[in-house]
């Protein structure tokens, strides 16, 4: 809170919920001057002594970090521990580089796999595309042929003349041994 | 419960003063300890020790520990105030702002007070 002249803090007998005394009724608190000039020379003096603190600390903290290494190094059977470590590291690149050698025998067998997929894939596609085409000329052939025996505005009449001339008889009956019967009644 | 092993959340070393002594004659050890605990209670290391009464010669003597500082500062301890101001003093750190400007003011109140004096008298 922001001490105005309202605001006492009470300290010692008194707890904080106690009123202060009736003789401090007219007490006005004021914090201690501060002359401006003095505290720019000060806040310089901090920032440089604190720089200074800084680099200081820096230096004690390498200090210490190769104290604790020249120790670690200077063991009773830091031999050992040295020859364990380098065995352990060349074990750690051989199961590297045996795993290394079965994953790129793996990304080899897939791309093949999928190149040979590719292919398949393309020539089903080709086949199925020829295949469609083929159907088309055939149909396209078909028509053609259908259409020399169209009927047209010019062979309507001669069509019409060749109907009449030539009638069909379309009536046939057809029993269980499948034999047609075409003789009937009405012929 | 015991209170050999106590647990604090939070909280960093610091070097610091511990009062030891009794009424009127304080002395003070100069103490590497985490920041929770009390102010005499229990520490990491005694890193030295400082009689702020001045002796029959006027001396004020302190002993300090400046290897095992080193250390402790170098793993990160903090200093409080004081003990800055004395490290400061001693000559391990750099001078403290606040000495530098508590001597300057006194002289500047000395040099008033003897400008008044033959004002006055």
């Amino acid at each position: 809170p922001c001490w105005g002249p309202r605001l006492v803090p009470t300290r010692g007998r008194k707890t904080r919920y106690d009123p202060p005394a009736k003789s401090k009724a007219s007490r006005l608190k004021v914090p201690p001057p501060v002359d401006p000039e003095e505290l720019v020379v000060i806040t310089e003096r901090y920032r440089q002594h604190r720089l200074v603190l800084g680099a200081l600390r820096a230096e004690f903290r390498a200090e210490v970090l190769q104290k604790k290494r020249e120790a670690l190094l200077t063991q009773e059977d830091s031999a050992r521990l040295l020859q364990e470590h380098q065995r352990l590291m060349a074990w750690n690149e051989e199961e590297n580089a045996r795993q290394r050698a079965r994953r790129e025998e793996r990304l080899r067998k897939e791309e093949e796999e999928q190149r040979r997929q590719k292919l398949k894939a393309a020539e089903t596609q080709a086949r199925k595309r020829e295949a469609f085409l083929k159907e088309r000329e055939k149909e396209v052939l078909r028509l053609q042929e259908e259409a020399k025996t169209f009927i047209t505005l010019e062979n309507l009449d001669a069509r019409i003349e060749e109907c009449l001339d030539n009638p069909r008889n379309y009536n046939f009956a057809i029993d269980k041994e499948g034999r047609i019967v075409k003789r009937t009644m009405l012929s | 419960g015991s209170r050999l092993l106590k647990g604090y959340r939070g909280g960093h070393v610091v070097i610091r003063f511990a009062r030891g002594g009794c009424t009127n004659r304080p002395f003070y050890r100069i103490v590497a300890a985490h920041s929770r605990r009390a102010r005499d209670g229990k520490y990491l290391e005694q890193l030295g020790c400082l009689d702020p009464l001045p002796n029959s010669r006027g001396e004020k003597v302190a002993g300090l520990n400046l290897e095992r500082l080193r250390h402790w500062l170098g793993c990160g301890a903090q200093l409080s105030p004081p003990a800055e101001k004395l490290l400061g003093l001693a000559g391990f750190l750099p001078l403290h702002p606040m000495t530098v400007t508590g001597a300057e003011r006194l002289r500047r109140r000395r040099a008033q007070e003897a400008v008044a004096q033959p004002a006055d008298g």
